[in-house]
């Protein structure tokens, strides 16, 4: 069998900073994947009180003195454990459009968007999930990508990953040998 | 002398003993001998009975080496192999056999940050890979420790929890490496598993002898052997196969994690990280510099299992 160069090898190499990417097979031959244009899943089709404005923001204006929300928001206040304790909704909700999110610099962003406005904050983790190094990514590995927003996985008001209920694991050695 | 008169008595009996040990062992050794010649002439009849009857049967029980066979012998072979599933499961299954892609070494990266535990990938693999319902086993093995180590002996695979991950522990988890030193290819007796141009490991179901040679070569505990009949539900045959990944394999022989090359070679992803809730998985090219997996070695902290082995494995494990 020919040997070819060892992982380790190109692990170095690349740690060295010698890469020379024109070296490298991979780069003549094949449509490669570019991770900026990777699709991202849409996440308005999944938000069941959306818009918010044909729904129960039609019927009120909006009031932005922060207090205790007690309709609807009671459970999502409860739940509101991202950030200090001044976190309040227009932080990132827009004043104007209830529809839309605002990024601190004050422009408007789709729901669909949400990674632009997360990533304002959490910057290392935009440029990892640009990269396709953080979140979830379906589809092939070569030809179309589709990238899940930071919202499908983290619920922006209390963000950590839940628990889950884990699979079951192999049989113990002990009670396979009863079969 | 009584010093040395006390030293020569039991150097004599061990004399002794080892004569007589040595004794029982020609006794054993001839034993052996007699019962391997007599079981070795009714293999012989056997075989010439089989071929007498009918050539065909002969011809099912023995073909070759999946790297002696040309596209027609392929072509046979498959057609009568998606027979056989069919009239022992009455499932329609199609085998095919994808070939490496020119350019492409693959490699499989894992954030340890992100896995919590779930077994998403162990289940979703087994469907995937038409895993047996009876024996109960799974290519991917998630380790739990104790938070801030990495202790495999004092870790547990068994384990079973409500939900996860439980505080204070970590998961690991653990598959076929794919080496790029494989010992396991290296002791097999039969060249009944290599290493394909693409980096994977894959074995020839038909060919291994079951001597089991690769699982005490492998340091990672990446293989698993049928020791029954594997038994599996009709509904639960994922008829989507592969000749070298997840086609049904028959009992006694060594079977393990090929990336899914029957979906990988095609450009998808493997199902394991399909399934992966968290999203710490991360499969591509190695070759590719735009590739997840090279974009993760040139930025992240990476580490290899066992490195000190030598075996230059192609899953990275880091932390995001």
């Amino acid at each position: 069998m020919i040997s070819r160069r060892p992982v380790a090898c190109l692990v170095a190499f690349l740690a060295l900073g010698c890469h020379q990417p024109e070296r490298h097979r991979g780069d003549v031959e094949g449509p490669k994947q570019d991770p900026e244009t990777a699709k991202v899943e849409p996440r308005t089709q999944f938000l069941v009180t959306y818009p918010c404005s044909a729904k129960c923001h039609s019927k009120r204006n909006t009031n932005a003195q922060q207090r205790q929300l007690v309709e609807f928001h009671s459970q999502r206040n409860k739940e509101l454990h991202h950030g200090d304790s001044k976190a309040w909704c227009y932080q990132c909700h827009s004043e104007t459009n209830i529809d839309r999110l605002v990024l601190p610099n004050g422009s408007q962003v789709s729901f669909d968007e949400a990674h632009l406005l997360c990533g304002s904050c959490h910057g290392d983790k935009l440029r990892d999930w640009k990269l396709a190094v953080h979140g979830k990514t379906m589809g092939h590995w070569r030809g179309e990508q589709i990238r899940r927003s930071c919202t499908a996985c983290h619920n922006p008001h209390n963000p950590p990953f839940g628990k889950l209920e884990p699979e079951h694991g192999p049989v113990p050695p002990q009670k396979a040998g009863k079969m | 002398m009584p010093c040395r008169g006390s030293a020569g008595e039991p150097a004599r009996a061990e004399a002794e003993a080892a004569g007589a040990r040595r004794q029982d062992l020609v006794q054993i050794r001839r034993k052996h001998e007699q019962s391997r010649r007599s079981f070795l002439a009714e293999g012989a009849l056997a075989v010439a009975a089989v071929a007498g009857s009918s050539a065909c049967e002969t011809t099912a029980k023995f073909h070759a080496h999946y790297k002696e066979l040309s596209d027609e012998d392929k072509k046979q072979l498959f057609a009568r192999l998606e027979a056989e599933v069919l009239s022992r499961s009455g499932v329609k299954v199609k085998i095919r056999d994808p070939k490496p892609m020119d350019g492409v070494e693959f490699a499989y990266a894992l954030d340890l940050t992100l896995c919590n535990g779930n077994r998403r990938c162990a289940e979703a693999c087994a469907r995937e890979n038409n895993l047996p319902d009876e024996p109960k086993f799974r290519y991917i093995q998630v380790v739990e420790m104790n938070r801030g180590t990495i202790d495999f002996e004092g870790g547990n695979h068994y384990y079973e929890h409500d939900q996860v991950p439980v505080k204070g522990k970590v998961y690991f988890p653990v598959q076929c490496q794919h080496c790029e030193n494989p010992p396991c290819c290296k002791v097999c007796p039969v060249e009944a598993t290599w290493k394909e141009p693409d980096g994977l490991v894959v074995v020839d179901y038909d060919w291994c002898i079951g001597c089991r040679y690769c699982i005490a070569a492998c340091p990672y505990y990446g293989r698993r052997f049928n020791f029954a009949e594997p038994t599996i539900r009709p509904s639960r045959i994922n008829p989507d196969q592969g000749y070298l990944s997840n086609r049904l394999r028959p009992v006694g022989v060594v079977e393990k994690c090929t990336f899914c090359l029957h979906r990988t070679r095609e450009g998808r992803y493997p199902a394991c990280l399909e399934a992966c809730p968290t999203g710490a998985r991360k499969f591509g090219n190695l070759l590719d510099p735009n590739g997840e997996v090279r974009v993760i070695i040139e930025r992240k902290r990476v580490f290899v299992l066992k490195e000190e082995l030598g075996t230059l494995p192609r899953f990275f494990y880091f932390y995001g």
